[in-house]
């Protein structure tokens, strides 16, 4: 018998590569050379309506970027809801030529060849006027003929080609900040102008100064530079005045505060000597300094608004926000989520989210549960049994009897739970905002002493005290200091969006650097969450027949064996009376022999008996991790599998690394304990640091306690499903992993795009060294204003040392901070991507 | 050297026309994404066949 069990051969080797998004096809799925393969149904049909609608430059697009697009996700939705009349008006506008205008969210939108593609399709698509595209936020505005084309139709157009729309509804919060991001880039602008130009004109004063320039040109340029500096005193350091009168008001000390009476005294001494005709005028370092701390604010706001615009996204993708009602008469409408009340039917088709919580009235289908639970394995359902809001429908269509909705649900309790989290976050307190609100004071308080004791030492000279005293304030004001972090974060930050990590909350680097506990969950984030074959045993004819009849059925398990097994150029098999169990296997009848497949307690049930040596392998299996599925023929136990959720390649390594930086992982999973000893050990972790099983309260919960046993310790959770939430939400750093579930998202102050586990090590490096580059600025500000108050108090500091050292200091900062390599990409290997032989024909054809 | 009374206003009137100009493409949102653009203009109409490139 053991004769017959031939040793474990490898179950896929990827050659080909899809022609829509170029992944790798396994061999067995490829289609016959003279037809281009696909990785998914998805893909296939994008690739099919591309063609047909001439749009197929897209590909050449996609090879100049690097060849490398993603899986066309179809959802195949009727998208009714969007032609619903109310929307006119608020999400809709209708424009005076007749046309109207939406913005739409739009999944999958990543590079240039994306870009293309959308905002070419008004060529395929009559009666749509024109797409553009914004890349940073993934939105899309849309104008259309309403008389020749409804909303419905461009969205499912959008869909059709794998850019899943969602509408954007305006919310006021982010109107609110792109208005103030516009005026602060106004105010920034025209300090910057005026300053250039007072500079310009004091140029020609400092020329002058030692060459008995005429008393009437000094007074003009001086005159000049006071009227050129007062767009600046009065529009652009606006901001300033307002938060400093804010902050006296509340009793808050601000940064603003000391900065304002700094500017207004050293504005007024000098308008006092243009009137007067004598003294030195600070206009040009006033000017300078208001620009640049406009500059540093304005770049602070965009890469902020950036990182939250991308997220907002998410809000949109996550949920099912419709739901198909049935009525009395059968038929299904598409209505909105929020309009459904209990006791209403829902259908719920292959492939849909489950819009509500509900009992099942028809149908039997298999459900995943992963958002809620974090389980990869589907879970067969029957009449009578209960869904969740957020579980996906894997198998047949299943009508649903309502029972809670919206905030109700399984699903809104746990991201009520998120929302609390992310209120229990410790503040953080600025550093460096706190040291220069120190610092500036006692630069207040030097200033007050050294006038009050030049006073007493030259018996009351009032001009000469506040000549001194204007002359400190002026060359201390602390501007390198309160541009030495935002420029260095903003720079940072600017820097991780392009790898694809979009950190939403700045305030994390800091504590990256501290990091010493890491929480990982499993599926999705060390596991590449989707479940393949990894060993075979046994007969290859079985096998084959086995992929074979798996072709019958959408199960994920199914879907695995079938790309598996089944070889590229199979004959056409014969199927009869293939009948599928939900959560056991499948049997049928292939080319006249009865082919079962599915878990011993099935075949054992169909008669199959399974000998001693076959489950001793079995069990060899499931310690090693896998799940073993058997196949049966004509009711004789022939061939068995292994299945299994592999490891990403680089979570080895990911994880030594951390270890050789005193941190101590952990694995948080919501699977079979099993499974995750079985990670554990591959990975090198600790069993008692593993732990399955745990619900999404579990996970919140152990992250509460790990605070609580240790305050000081630091701990970065991983996850990508909604389950990891609440833990994300709690946890000191958050991350999300690319294509986590929308809550994750949400919950995360860091958002990878990146397919993955390399991005985390990117952040993790990249942090500390933005720690790096803000500490060497620091120093460095703080340095260059002891030393110049030193010299200010000295009496040896006149208008032009001020207006050299003042914007010197500054543009040192600056150009510490851009040069100073944080975030970058570590060198991949990368595979070259291999053209199918109909791929490379076709683009021939189309050269000649 | 008097001719400094006439250049200089003269100087800042154009630097405050340029500046208008600032004024006006920051209101009108077109400082809003500087990432499309860039690549948007990157692609023609038509993608250049390989053979006439």
């Amino acid at each position: 018998m053991s004769a017959a069990l031939p040793s474990a051969r490898a179950a896929h080797a990827p050659l080909v590569h899809c022609a829509h998004c170029g992944l790798d096809v396994p061999l067995r799925q490829a289609s016959p050379e003279t037809e281009p393969s696909f990785c998914c149904a998805g893909c296939r049909q994008a690739y099919a309506l591309l063609r047909a609608w001439g749009l197929d430059d897209y590909y050449v697009h996609l090879e100049r970027q690097d060849g490398r697009g993603v899986p066309a996700r179809v959802t195949g939705r009727r998208f009714s809801e969007l032609d619903a009349a109310d929307l006119v008006g608020h999400e809709v506008t209708l424009l005076p030529n007749g046309r109207a205008r939406a913005a739409l969210y739009i999944e999958g939108v990543h590079c240039a060849a994306c870009i293309w593609l959308l905002e070419t399709l008004p060529r395929a698509l009559p009666g749509l006027a024109s797409v553009r595209v914004t890349l940073p936020s993934g939105t899309a505005e849309v104008e259309w003929d309403p008389a020749a084309l409804a909303l419905s139709a461009v969205a499912r157009a959008f869909d059709g080609i794998g850019y899943p729309p969602h509408l954007a509804r305006p919310e006021a919060l982010a109107i609110a900040r792109r208005h103030e991001e516009r005026s602060l880039l106004q105010k920034t602008g025209v300090a910057a102008a005026c300053a250039m130009n007072v500079m310009f004109i004091h140029l020609a004063l400092y020329a002058g100064d030692g060459q008995d320039m005429s008393p009437r040109f000094t007074e003009f340029f001086r005159v000049a530079s006071l009227l050129v500096s007062l767009p600046v005193m009065f529009y652009s350091a606006r901001p300033f005045w307002i938060s400093a009168w804010a902050g006296l008001r509340q009793q808050v000390p601000r940064i603003d505060i000391p900065l304002s009476l700094a500017l207004i005294l050293a504005f007024a001494y000098s308008v006092g000597a243009t009137i007067m005709g004598h003294g030195p005028v600070y206009f040009d370092s006033l000017c300078g300094l208001v620009a640049l701390l406009l500059a540093a604010r304005y770049l602070q706001l965009q890469a902020q608004r950036l990182a939250l615009e991308r997220t907002a996204v998410m809000r949109h993708v996550a949920f099912a926000e419709f739901a198909r009602r049935l009525d009395e008469d059968g038929t299904s409408h598409e209505v909105p989520v929020a309009g459904l009340v209990p006791g209403e039917r829902v259908e719920v088709c292959s492939g849909d989210l489950v819009p509500i919580d509900g009992i099942i009235e028809s149908g039997q289908s298999s459900v995943e549960l992963a958002v809620l639970t974090g389980e990869s394995a589907a879970i067969g359902v029957a009449p009578g049994d209960r869904v969740y809001a957020g579980s996906s429908n894997l198998g047949a269509r299943l009508v649903v009897v309502t029972e809670s909705v919206g905030p109700a649900t399984r699903l809104g309790g746990l991201l009520r739970l998120i929302d609390e989290a992310m209120q229990q976050r410790p503040p953080f307190v600025a550093r460096a905002d706190a040291w220069s609100r120190v610092f500036v004071w006692v630069v207040l308080g030097c200033a007050t002493v050294l006038g009050l004791v030049t006073l007493a030492l030259t018996n009351g000279n009032v001009g000469l005290a506040l000549t001194r005293v204007v002359a400190l304030l002026v060359v201390s004001c602390p501007c390198a200091l309160a541009l030495a972090t935002p420029v260095a974060l903003t720079v940072a930050l600017g820097r991780a969006a392009r790898l694809g990590i979009f950190i939403k909350n700045p305030n994390i680097i800091e504590l990256c650097g501290d990091v010493d506990t890491l929480l990982l969950d499993k599926t999705g984030t060390l596991t590449e969450g989707t479940v393949r074959v990894h060993s075979t045993y046994g007969d290859a004819a079985a096998l084959g027949l086995a992929g074979a009849l798996e072709g019958e059925s959408s199960h994920p398990v199914a879907l695995a064996l079938r790309r598996a097994l089944l070889p590229p150029l199979h004959a056409v098999h014969v199927m009869r009376a293939v009948s599928e169990r939900a959560g056991l296997g499948i049997t049928g009848v292939v080319d006249g022999r009865t082919v079962a497949v599915g878990n011993a307690r099935w075949l054992a049930s169909l008669g199959t008996v399974i000998s001693i040596e076959w489950q001793a392998r079995a069990d060899a299996l499931a310690v090693a991790g896998e799940s073993p599925v058997f196949i049966a023929i004509e009711g004789e136990l022939r061939a068995m599998c292994g299945l299994k959720d592999p490891l990403r390649p680089e979570a080895a390594a990911l994880l030594s690394t951390l270890r050789g930086a005193n941190v101590r992982p952990y694995i948080l999973s919501g699977d079979h304990r099993d499974v995750v000893a079985s990670v554990a050990r591959e990975l090198g972790i600790a069993s008692a640091d593993a732990h399955g099983e745990m619900t999404p309260e579990d996970k919140r919960n152990f992250v509460e306690s790990l605070r609580g046993a240790c305050p000081q310790s630091r701990v970065l959770m991983v996850g990508d499903g909604v389950n990891d939430a609440a833990a994300l939400a709690l946890a000191d750093v958050g991350v999300s992993m690319h294509g986590g579930a929308g809550a994750a998202v949400l919950a995360a102050d860091v958002v990878l795009t990146q397919p993955g586990l390399a991005p985390l090590v990117t952040l993790w490096v990249g942090s500390a060294r933005v720690m790096g580059v803000m500490r060497r600025n620091l120093a460095f500000s703080l340095l260059y204003n002891l030393g110049a108050s030193g010299l200010a108090i000295a009496g040896l500091v006149g208008p032009l040392l001020a207006a050299v050292l003042m914007p010197a200091s500054s543009l040192l900062v600056i150009l510490s901070s851009v040069q100073g390599r944080t975030y970058f990409k570590r060198p991949q290997r990368r595979v070259a991507p291999q053209q199918h032989a109909a791929e490379i024909l076709w683009r021939h054809e189309r050269k000649s | 050297m008097e001719v400094v009374f006439i250049l200089l206003p003269l100087a800042l009137l154009i630097a405050g026309i340029m500046l208008a100009l600032f004024v006006w493409a920051a209101k009108t949102g077109q400082f809003d994404d500087l990432d499309t653009p860039p690549v948007r203009m990157l692609l023609d109409d038509d993608a250049p066949q390989d053979g006439r490139r």
